[in-house]
């Protein structure tokens, strides 16, 4: 075997089904958002007909999809930083013992990751429930009045962004844990002897040693929070009036209810692209801090 | 100095329980929700634990769903996944350790996949499995998830902390390619592997989309599948799906349980404390 | 490594194994059929006679209400379709306009008699230039009515006329011990229609095209919007009618046969203090003809067979046995009188509503456009306080000229 093809060899199988279930659909969405097809011309390409930037220009006037993005970034701006920090600090904390206990509590943890979507919409959409749900039963105990807390427009974006994070901490906090085993004991209990306090070992050893897991954890996040998806979805579909939709539903809603796919892959570039730049961004800010 | 650490061990044990529990909550309530009798379901105030609780749910999903057949699917689901662990380790170390021509951009082009919306695929993708002729099969069903940027980037970045000269030691003393892959580079990647293998565990026994728009037949659906048709259009039956959610979720955790151990002493072994 | 292999060789074989088990051996006939839900056992069941008589087999592939979209798309998009398929009656103009589905206008139905429109419930499924489906089963919204909680508020009969129920629906909401009169479900956008017709007007005008300016609409969304006003129904969009029902919380809605299944189920001590009425109206007793279609893949191998297991379906005592098997109301006008005077009080009420129902109209578009326009307009109005002019103006502009063929 010649030398050069080895590492192409090791890489062909994984690159190969990536090129083809990840770089070419986008390509794909690209052309197709050029066309007015739908479901007849789905059918039968023929059916469909070139229409230039016309999907693009009917996106940018839809004050629906404008509501949609609004939605992902107030779910983004709330959810990331919840997401990291709150999995962060579990990690930190479940690291403290290697006990039976500390270790079997990590499960409890992982259990949102595990829950089938179809329960957690279930689940989570009796807590929510106004008139019969536990949340405002308890309220109602301490007597305070009901809270809408999926069908208030205000409050629905909070209590969709909650579910979230309950899903979405689960993964993090397994690898913030392997970060943590990954950092030589002889650091901190150098600095433990030297006198340095608990809290002082975290943020001066912990947290600078943790850099990269925390940036590949925000980055990560902030992808599949402008993603969001499962959650508005099963919860709301949407609603109140489109207060909880975001923009992989509304595309959803676009193409596979409605049929409309040249506007669905219009609005599919224009997220691949503002999730590409607020990645590239946050990649080069950190460059940026760390030089 | 001793003593007042260990009582700040405890009370973060005990912070973390209660944590836990909050956490976990959901998952206990569905347990509890799938044992109630339907009216204890519907009832005001709810309770938290059922009064009469009845197999009732359980005997009806196993009367209903075709059982055995789902959970085979579900197997050989899961059994895909596994090797797709491997192949993306592949990928991995051929990011990490080897140089050229096209890296970067191969590169940049795996890490892309991760930002393409999955509602954008589903079209394209099917059309691609169709023209292979993989629809109607499980193998069909695995392949559009079965690797992901997000993992081959997890074991590029694992592998290139593994130090490069024990791979070139192998090589001095004539190992093959393969050889120092399997006989080197998979066992460091322990610690990665038993994170990855839970993760593509997880996600082929809960995967619902592909399986259900590749088969054909009913004869082809896994577990999750074949759950969410007790999913009515408009009136539910809570207590059915939450014993068909618990039946869902429970393999997993065992699973969980038992892997996370070996997540542990993955790390003691790596050699890389 | 060589256990890996091991692993892997095993898959590969197993993939292949289950790859070929599908292939079947070709030589008798045989026609895959969707069934939407958890019904298709019990489609097997219904068409074991066709089977024997036939000697075509018939395979159902039960497809989950969710996932129908996705499921119906890729197989547009791949030409791949089942045979015979069961389409929602929302869905149907879409599905129709897709090219997928056989045009079973003329000549097509030639030597299926049992399939001519003049048999079903709907008689305009099979009119009109490209019918694509005949009807399947039937489904239609009546008044439901807690007639103890009823009562004891001194209601002795379930209103006849809105402006009854609204006038109920306050005494009720103001009975000890608190709860509410009525429901509206915000996601159902098929009650404001509904009031609508029985007010005697239409969100259709002359020319087939949606059009919400008739006057009759405008006291519909009065009557919608005054239930909120009145305080008579619950504001919240996730409250669960079964649950409301049950808990008597809102002792009278208006709903469909499904969920007379769900509250036996829930609460089967309620029997007998609980039932159905038709459709309260003013000028008309108008209600809601739904249910769903079946159609033919346009593609499919076999269309003789699959139009020969349409016309078998449509036979009256397939339509009964189906009744009894799933308790889906027929959608063959004889099988459906057999129901009205031979299968209880509850049934007979159904048959009697969907001898005066009509179908939304076939816009391309119901749920996620012209219906979906029209729920934010109202519910724009009683949840946010937005004005009603303006939010029924954006709602004709937004629907103007939207065909209703």
């Amino acid at each position: 075997m010649s030398r050069q093809i080895i590492p192409y060899a090791f890489i062909a199988p994984a690159m190969l089904l990536l090129l083809a279930f990840g770089v070419l659909p986008i390509a794909v969405a690209l052309l197709v958002s050029l066309t007015d097809l739908d479901l007849a011309g789905l059918g039968d390409w023929a059916g469909a007909g070139y229409v230039g930037l016309d999907n693009y220009r009917s996106l940018l006037a839809d004050s629906a999809f404008w509501q949609a993005m609004a939605n992902t970034g107030v779910y983004t701006v709330l959810g990331v930083p919840a997401v990291v920090v709150t999995s962060l600090a579990v990690a930190l904390l479940l690291n403290r013992s290697e006990g039976r206990f500390f270790r079997a509590l990590r499960a409890f943890y992982f259990v949102p990751a595990v829950t089938a979507i179809v329960a957690v919409s279930l689940v989570w959409g009796y807590l929510y429930n106004t008139q019969f749900g536990l949340l405002n039963h308890l309220l109602g105990v301490a007597g305070l009045p009901p809270v809408r807390w999926l069908t208030d427009p205000a409050l629905v974006k909070p209590s969709v962004a909650v579910v979230a994070v309950w899903r979405g901490t689960a993964l993090n906090i397994i690898i913030f844990l392997a970060a943590l085993k990954a950092i030589p004991r002889e650091y901190l209990e150098a600095a433990a002897l030297d006198g340095a306090s608990e809290l002082r070992r975290i943020t001066s050893i912990v947290l600078p040693l943790l850099r990269f897991a925390i940036v590949f954890v925000t980055v990560t996040t902030v992808i599949a929070w402008l993603q969001i998806f499962d959650e508005p979805y099963v919860l709301t579909k949407g609603g109140p009036l489109g207060a909880s939709t975001s923009v992989s539903l509304f595309l959803y809603q676009q193409g596979f209810s409605s049929g409309r796919f040249g506007y669905a892959g219009a609005g599919t570039l224009v997220l691949f692209l503002v999730i590409a730049a607020v990645t590239l961004l946050q990649v080069r800010a950190r460059r940026l801090d760390a030089s | 100095m001793r003593a007042d650490s260990r009582a700040t061990t405890a009370v973060v044990g005990a912070v973390l329980g209660v944590g836990a529990l909050i956490t976990a909550f959901p998952f206990f309530w569905m347990v509890s929700g799938s044992v109630k009798p339907r009216s204890e379901a519907t009832g005001h105030p709810p309770g938290l634990l059922p009064h009469e609780p009845t197999p009732e749910y359980f005997a009806q999903l196993f009367g209903r769903l075709d059982f055995a057949a789902h959970l085979l699917n579900t197997c050989v689901l899961v059994l895909i996944g596994m090797a797709g662990v491997v192949i993306t380790a592949m990928a991995g170390y051929g990011f990490a350790k080897f140089r050229f021509r096209g890296r970067g951009p191969l590169f940049f082009l795996v890490l892309a996949t991760m930002m393409v919306p999955v509602q954008a695929t589903m079209i394209p993708t099917y059309l691609l499995l169709n023209g292979v002729r993989l629809t109607d099969t499980l193998l069909g069903a695995a392949l559009p998830t079965l690797v992901s940027g997000f993992s081959v980037f997890l074991f590029r970045q694992f592998i290139s902390t593994v130090p490069t000269e024990m791979i070139e030691a192998a090589r001095v003393d004539g190992a093959g390619e393969a050889r120092i892959f399997c006989r080197i580079v998979l066992p460091v990647c322990r610690p990665i592997m038993a994170v990855q293998l839970v993760l593509a565990f997880i996600g082929s026994w809960n995967s619902l989309l592909w399986p259900l728009i590749i088969a054909d037949d009913q004869r082809h659906y896994p577990l999750s599948v074949g759950v969410s048709l007790l999913n009515r259009q408009i009136a539910t039956n809570p207590s059915l799906q939450m014993a068909g959610a618990t039946l869902m979720v429970v393999p997993v955790l065992i699973v969980f349980v038992f892997f996370q151990r070996s997540i542990v002493r993955g790390f003691t072994l790596s050699g890389l404390r | 490594m060589s256990r890996l292999r091991t692993v892997l060789i095993a898959v590969m074989s197993l993939v292949v194994l289950t790859a070929c088990s599908g292939a079947g051996d070709g030589s008798s006939r045989e026609l895959t059929v969707w069934i939407m839900g958890d019904s298709s056992d019990r489609f097997q069941e219904l068409v074991e006679p066709f089977s024997a008589r036939t000697r075509i087999r018939v395979e159902t592939v039960a497809v989950p209400w969710d996932s129908i979209d996705q499921k119906f798309t890729t197989a547009v998009a791949s030409g791949k379709g089942p045979d015979v398929l069961q389409i929602g009656l929302s869905k149907l103009r879409a599905y129709t306009r897709s090219g997928a589905l056989l045009d079973l206008a003329g000549p097509t139905l030639k030597g299926h008699p049992g399939l001519a429109a003049r048999g079903f419930v709907d008689r305009t499924a099979l009119s009109g230039g490209h019918a694509s489906s005949v009807p399947w089963s039937s489904d239609t919204r009546v008044l439901f009515y807690r007639s103890d909680i009823l009562a004891a508020a001194g209601i002795t009969e379930p209103p006849r006329t809105w402006e009854q129920v609204r006038a109920d629906a306050k005494v009720l909401t103001a009975r000890d011990g608190g709860g509410y009169g009525f429901f509206i479900p915000q996601w159902d956008s098929a009650l404001p229609v509904i009031m609508t017709w029985s007010m005697g007007g239409d969100i259709v005008d002359a020319h087939r095209r949606i059009d919400f300016g008739d006057p009759a609409f405008r006291r519909a969304v009065d009557l919608y919007t005054g239930l909120y006003a009145d305080g008579s129904v619950p504001a919240d969009g996730d409250f669960d009618q079964v649950q409301g029902f049950v808990s008597g919380a809102t002792p009278m809605l208006v709903s469909g046969p499904y969920l007379a299944g769900a509250i036996s189920e829930a609460a089967p001590e309620l029997a007998g203090r609980w039932a159905v009425a038709p459709i309260p109206g003013d000028v008309t007793h108008t209600s809601l003809l739904s249910g769903s279609h079946l159609g033919v893949w346009r593609t499919g191998h076999d269309r003789d067979a699959a139009l020969r297991l349409l016309d078998f379906l449509s036979e009256p005592r397939t339509q009964l046995a189906w009744y009894r098997l799933d308790g889906q109301l027929p959608a063959v006008r004889s099988a459906l009188d057999e129901v009205r005077h031979a299968a209880g009080p509850q049934a007979a009420v159904y048959a009697g509503q969907l001898s005066e129902a009509r179908p939304l109209p076939q816009v391309p578009d119901w749920d996620s456009r012209t219906g979906k326009a029209l729920l934010d307009a109202l519910n724009s109005i009683v949840l946010t306080g937005a004005d009603p002019g303006t939010a029924l103006r954006e709602l004709s502009a937004a629907t103007r000229g939207t065909s209703a063929s």
